[in-house]
């Protein structure tokens, strides 16, 4: 899992009927030089490449959430689904304490 | 599997059913010298690993499925050792 912090949604007008209910939250991960301490969502975006997360937790833009990338993002799914990344958890506070 | 550092963790109420119980620690993936390599990873821990302890993750999403027990989760990253040292060998 990565962290990301919420920073846009998807709104799609037909979908494969696989995503149900779920939605689609555009996702600026986090890296090592750009990374949430406390509960706040640091300022800006880190240099990594955005990407479409699936989401069926109810995550929301400015939020910071654990999302899951690779063949595991479909394991919730009943049916083989394409999904590449999925919200796994929607986060209330990080203690991140790098080294050096 | 990576050899990481602990740096940090994470507190999720909504969450995946699947990780109800378990602890989540941030790892940053490092090279053998301990520099850090790639962005954090959020990995599932059982062993109990503290801060900026030497860990080895896994991220064998099948496996992760297995240890938390639920067919159906998207758990991928876990802790499956603590490292008490690593040794370095000159190739002959």
């Amino acid at each position: 899992m990565r962290l990301g912090r919420v920073i846009g949604r998807v709104t799609l007008s037909q979908t494969i009927p696989a995503y149900g209910g779920g939605r689609f939250l555009v996702v600026s991960p986090y890296d090592r030089e750009h990374f949430q301490q406390g509960q706040e969502a640091p300022e800006g975006l880190s240099k990594q490449p955005s990407l479409v997360v699936y989401d069926d937790l109810g995550g929301g833009v400015g939020d910071t959430i654990g999302f899951v990338e690779g063949a595991e993002a479909a394991a919730p799914f009943e049916e083989p689904t394409p999904v590449d990344a999925i919200n796994a958890a929607l986060v209330d506070n990080i203690f991140y304490n790098p080294k050096k | 599997m990576q050899l990481a550092r602990v740096e940090g963790s994470m507190i999720a109420t909504r969450k995946h059913p699947s990780f109800n119980g378990w602890r989540f620690v941030i790892c940053q993936p490092i090279n053998r010298d301990g520099e850090p390599q790639g962005t954090p990873l959020v990995a599932i821990d059982a062993h109990g690993a503290g801060m900026h302890q030497h860990v080895i993750v896994s991220s064998d999403g099948k496996a992760a499925r297995i240890a938390v027990g639920d067919d159906k989760s998207p758990a991928r990253q876990m802790i499956t050792g603590i490292v008490d040292k690593t040794v370095e060998e000159e190739a002959a």
